[in-house]
């Protein structure tokens, strides 16, 4: 049980600095960002290179950071840019999300390819747990994806709160124009946070695949539970994407093995199921995220 | 080499039709009441799945062939007995024909209303968001629930195309997939121009008044999405019956992007550029993947990889350069009121 | 002094304003006035490098404005006081002035300054300073919007009808103000206004702008006597 809730945990924080992104740009860009989950892929395979070449693959965390980052600033001056010059609509900004998660998931694969042949390994099976350390009884991924969540998480907030930068990106979430008007470059502020959110999504892929076995198409997998993770915290609240990151990733893996003893162990089959429903419900009951509930009070 | 082409072009107009009857859907979804249905792919696989799941034992039913093998998990041996039944039998294999396709349709308009259900009051971002996530959940339920479609080793469908002759065969199946698309698409075209199908396309134009005026806007949006993805099931249940088998590897790229790219190309709105977009896009793609073993020795990954990056550069260059199409949306003006349009012009 | 020439602009292939040409002087109060629709806002939008400006000169005490994307505008010392969205509504009133006050490249004395001329200037800021700025009512709203532009002491502030839809006492008010900034705060002011009575009283020069064409230049007194326009275009003499 204790086991199960470590690995829950750990998952939770994975998912949180995931959806952190997400939700991070829905208030900046107003756009959900449909290649998110790419994003989190090039981070699996920025560690595995490393893996691969013999480094220490936690040092995926930061390369993965770049990496990623740069993919997603890509995808903000290329495609996101462009539009918003044009005044394009929310849809076709949706749809260009949608364009760009497609043409990474080509270059992913191709790199998979490349990686299969070049070290006759076969690359999409990416699974690093085996050469995870552990330390008190602890497997590494779960201390280093909880601190690191935390130290990311705080970082964040002295970077929004405690700099002209991080003021000047909270004025773009609450009044692009009105930031425009007042001297602020909206443009290099909307990239920064693309910067920043493909950061951490790179940041929660470079680890992934130290918790479970990893591919090409674990983007697929991944959209509901970030996007569940994110609109349950409240895509309005930034630190709400945390609380949903955790109160999903428990419910997937705590409560499902829970509920396996109860029911039967079939259940386990359908934890996949977990996000879509806990995001349908979401929706109907209460749009807005948990947040919104707590801070009526 | 006669024979070669003539399979080309078999296979050409086979997925024109498919791919005309999605987008056709997408295009009632999209192009009339405004929904981003990002997950096209779950009423699509759900009708293939679906078709996968029952034809041979509706086939059972039909046929009252006496079948001990289990024709989901022991298929060969089932369709060792159905099959020659079948094609012996062309009133009883255009019934199940029908009936499969039926299914296909209401199975279809029940998933996306399971689909739109949630979300069908909510802003386009969350809606497009719920529509997305669930597109992948069919191929879920089809793995891990075996007595579906056998998990992930699929199931083969008895064939209800072979009473004409095995020789024509793809042939029949083809034109029968062509008829139909034919049909749903003279009936989205007629739909546009009723009451109704205006009055969708009045909510998308301006969604903020259409709310206003009251419940309209969830009842439009729900029409749309049931008849569009009854549209798609039956899509996918017609690309089952036509290949002859399945297995729960839809992808979103094939079947939810591949859609979008062809009613981008062709014009949002407008059925006759959707269905211009569709064959041309159709047409280049087919005489790629028929001239595949030319590219096969230069690349040095697999080509389907190069399909995504270069369509995907496509779909870029089309959001930015040309949004609304080859054949932009032109505002349908019904007759009565045309003419009236000419006579005041010509009194001034 | 800001100097337009022959200007032509709009939005994409929407072409609003003609040949617009305007000069606003320092210490005084330039109106626009016209009807719904005419482009004022697109003249603002032009200054502001907000619309597409096809031909014609912006200057601004001899520096070229056209082109420049806004920000630049903005750090050349040019506010601009939108007519809606002009405030950020989760921020409270004082953390909107020092927000906007940091971005300026004001040191941190100019920047106390400058808040306490504000505050005095509208006391009621003062009291709501805590206060989340998107709770605050109609006229406090647009106080704090007009403060907003003001935070860092501009050359140029342009002004989209600050008084539309406020209550009466407020229309007075806030029109006092205006003058009142004029008198004690060394800057360009281009207003646009609606309130075509309250506007020709503290105005030192009029434009009259109607389909995206100057029908009218003057003093608001000129503008009386020419009854025509002033019944036709503004619904007054
Ligand atoms: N951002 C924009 N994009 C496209 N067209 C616009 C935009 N803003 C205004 N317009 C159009 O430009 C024309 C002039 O509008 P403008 O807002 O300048 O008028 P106005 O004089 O400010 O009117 P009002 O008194 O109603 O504020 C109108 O036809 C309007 O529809
Ligand atoms: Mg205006």
């Amino acid at each position: 049980m204790i086991e199960t809730l470590i690995s829950g945990i750990t998952y939770s924080s994975l998912l949180s600095l995931m959806a952190l992104g997400i939700t991070l740009l829905y208030r900046t860009t107003k756009v959900p960002n449909f290649a998110h989950a790419s994003f989190v892929v090039f981070g699996i395979y920025t560690s595995y290179t490393l893996a691969l070449l013999g480094y220490n693959p936690y040092l995926g965390t930061l390369l993965g950071f770049i990496v990623s980052g740069i993919i997603a600033l890509i995808l903000f001056y290329a495609l996101l840019e462009p539009l918003r010059r044009r005044k394009s609509s929310i849809f076709i900004l949706m749809m260009a999300t949608l364009t760009y998660d497609i043409l990474m998931f080509g270059i992913i694969n191709i790199y998979a390819d490349y990686l299969q042949t070049t070290f006759k390994i076969p690359a999409r099976n990416v699974y690093l747990a085996p050469q995870d350390f552990t330390l008190i009884g602890l497997k590494g991924v779960t201390i280093v994806s909880t601190s690191l969540l935390i130290v990311l998480l705080m970082l964040l907030y002295i970077l929004l709160n405690r700099t002209i930068i991080g003021a000047a990106l909270r004025a773009v979430m609450e009044n692009p124009s009105l930031a425009q008007a007042n001297g602020i470059n909206v443009s290099l502020m909307l990239a920064l946070s693309w910067f920043l959110a493909g950061g951490l999504a790179g940041v929660a892929g470079a680890l992934l695949p130290m918790y479970m076995m990893t591919d090409p198409s674990t983007g697929m997998l991944l959209i509901a539970p970030m996007f569940c993770a994110s609109i349950l915290g409240g895509l309005e609240q930034i630190y709400g994407a945390p609380l949903g990151g955790f109160i999903l990733g428990l419910a997937t893996t705590v409560l499902v093995s829970w509920l396996s003893g109860v029911i039967g162990y079939w259940i386990m089959t359908y934890s996949l199921m977990v996000p879509y429903i806990t995001l349908i419900v979401t929706l109907i009951f209460i749009p807005r995220g948990v947040v919104s509930i707590i801070l009526k009070r | 080499m006669f024979d070669v082409i003539i399979l080309f072009i078999t296979d050409l107009l086979a997925f024109f039709g498919i791919y005309l009857m999605l987008n056709t859907a997408l295009n009632i979804e999209r192009g009339y009441a405004g929904i981003p249905n990002f997950g096209l792919l779950f009423s699509y696989a759900g009708g293939a799945y679906i078709t996968g799941h029952l034809t041979a034992k509706i086939a059972i039913l039909l046929t009252g062939a006496k079948v001990e093998a289990d024709p989901i998990t022991q298929p060969v041996s089932a369709l060792m007995v159905l099959n020659p039944i079948l094609a012996s039998n062309p009133l009883i294999s255009i019934t199940l024909l029908i009936i499969i396709l039926l299914i296909g349709a209401s199975f279809g308009a029940l998933l996306g209303l399971i689909q739109l259900g949630p979300a069908i009051r909510l802003r386009e971002d969350y809606l497009a968001i719920t529509l997305l996530a669930l597109g992948e959940v069919m191929n879920y339920i089809a793995i891990a629930y075996k007595p579906f479609i056998n998990g992930s080793l699929g199931v083969q469908v008895p064939d209800v195309f072979s009473w004409i002759g095995s020789r024509y065969r793809f042939y029949l199946a083809t034109g029968i997939i062509l008829l139909i698309a034919f049909i749903l698409y003279i009936y989205a075209e007629f739909l546009g121009r009723t009451p109704l199908g205006r009055a969708m396309k009045a909510i998308r134009e301006n969604e903020i008044a259409a709310v206003s005026l009251g419940k309209s806007l969830t009842r439009y949006r729900a029409i749309a999405m049931i008849i569009g993805s009854a549209f798609t099931g039956v899509a996918g249940s017609l690309w089952t019956l036509y290949s002859g088998a399945i297995t729960p590897t839809l992808q979103r790229f094939d079947w939810t992007f591949l859609p979008w790219l062809m009613i981008f190309l062709g014009g949002i709105g407008n059925n006759l550029g959707v269905a211009l977009g569709t064959f041309i896009f159709v047409l280049i793609n087919r005489l790629i993947i028929f001239n595949k073993h030319l590219l096969a020795g230069v690349l040095p990954f697999d080509i389907v990889w190069f399909d995504y990056i270069s369509l995907g550069l496509i779909m870029g260059l089309i959001l930015i350069y040309r949004p609304q199409g080859i054949l932009p949306e032109k505002p349908y003006i019904p007759k009565n009121i045309r003419r009236k349009i000419v006579v005041s012009r010509s009194q001034e | 002094m800001l100097v337009i020439e022959k200007l032509n602009s709009g939005y994409g292939k929407l072409h609003v304003l003609y040949d617009v040409s305007l000069t606003a002087k320092r210490k005084e109060i330039t109106a626009v006035l016209g009807p719904n629709g005419a482009g004022k806002t697109t003249l603002l939008n032009s200054i502001f490098g907000l619309a597409d400006i096809y031909s014609g000169s912006i200057e601004l005490d001899d520096e070229r404005l056209n082109k420049m994307p806004p920000h630049m505008i903005s750090r050349r010392g040019v506010s601009y006081v939108f007519q809606l969205m002009n405030i950020f509504p989760n921020l409270t009133v004082e953390e909107n002035l020092r927000l906007v006050a940091r971005f300026s490249g004001m040191n941190h004395k100019d920047i106390e300054n400058s808040l306490k001329e504000i505050y005095d200037l509208f006391p009621i800021l003062k009291e709501r300073r805590r206060q989340v700025a998107g709770t605050l009512s109609g006229g406090e709203r647009q106080m704090l919007a007009i403060s907003i532009g003001l935070i860092k002491r501009p050359r140029l502030l342009l002004l989209d009808e600050p008084t539309a839809g406020l209550a009466v006492r407020y229309v007075d008010m806030l029109i006092e103000k205006i003058l009142e900034m004029k008198k004690t705060m060394d800057m360009i002011i281009l207003l646009v206004e609606q309130n075509v009575h309250k506007a020709l009283k503290i105005a030192d020069k009029v434009y009259v702008l109607v389909s995206g064409r100057i029908i009218f230049e003057g003093t608001p007194s000129e503008l009386v006597n020419k009854e025509d326009i002033a019944k036709m275009y503004l619904g007054v003499g």
